[in-house]
């Protein structure tokens, strides 16, 4: 038997740990809150965005 | 390394996620608290001066991050040494967290954070919107590990990679179309 980390993951998991998919959240709601004047929701979502920009940055 | 399959050491990998990314919430904060007393500074300016200051770092990021221009941005140019892991793994993680999370201890691979410190600056917005988007910065750092935590691969590590310049750029013309938005209103 494969040991965990040799085996492939699962369709299920590999689309919901997809690294595309956290920008997309993160730049729907920073648009979103900009649309709709929520200054802080906007802000924080933008901070969140350049967090998230440094994936893998160590 | 922390959030791979391959874990050995005698902690629960989620403990460390946890105490990794209160860390770096921790920072994200601390950073942003010093910015937002920098901020005062900016003050005295004009607001359409300062809008129109923010939304040209803005464009700049996204022809820094394209590669159209090149900018030298200040940045501390190491890695976060990897004894603060070797003995202490919760305390080391939480430390290891925090610095990553302050932004100012380990390299600065991407221009969005460099827009949003230098917006925050010249914005002066209140100390609740100041700190939050510290807190958020944290907060998307930790999202990367939790990802890679909940992929259980190190397969994902391969996908990041490839996603990486897509993102990067997304995200430059994301935090410029979103502020423009807030800020033209």
């Amino acid at each position: 038997m494969l040991a965990a980390e040799a085996r492939p993951a699962g369709r299920l998991r590999r689309g919901l740990t997809e690294p595309l998919l956290p920008f997309a959240a993160l730049a729907l709601l920073a648009v979103a809150a900009a649309a709709a004047d929520q200054v802080v929701m906007c802000w924080a979502s933008v901070g969140a965005l350049a967090g998230y920009s440094l994936s893998g940055s160590v | 390394m922390l959030f791979s399959p391959g874990w050995r050491a005698p902690v629960r990998q989620s403990q460390v996620l946890a105490v990794f990314s209160l860390g770096l919430l921790l920072g994200g904060t601390l950073s942003a608290t010093v910015l937002w007393l920098l901020s005062g500074l900016a003050a005295p300016v004009p607001g359409p001066v300062r809008t129109g200051a923010i939304l040209t770092v803005g464009v700049l990021g996204v022809a820094r991050e394209a590669g159209w221009v090149r900018i030298p941005m200040p940045q501390n140019a190491r890695q976060i040494p990897q004894e603060v892991l070797r003995y202490r793994v919760r305390r080391g993680a939480l430390q290891f967290g925090f610095e990553l999370g302050t932004g100012v201890r380990t390299f600065v691979s991407a221009s969005a954070p460099y827009v949003v410190a230098l917006g925050l600056l010249l914005a002066h917005q209140g100390p609740v919107t100041t700190i939050l988007t510290g807190t958020g910065f944290g907060v998307g750092r930790a999202v990367t590990a939790t990802v890679r935590y909940a992929s259980r691969h190190d397969e994902w590590d391969d996908r990041r990679v490839t996603r990486m310049p897509l993102v990067a750029n997304g995200i430059g013309v994301t935090v410029l179309a979103a502020l423009a938005l807030l800020l033209l209103r």
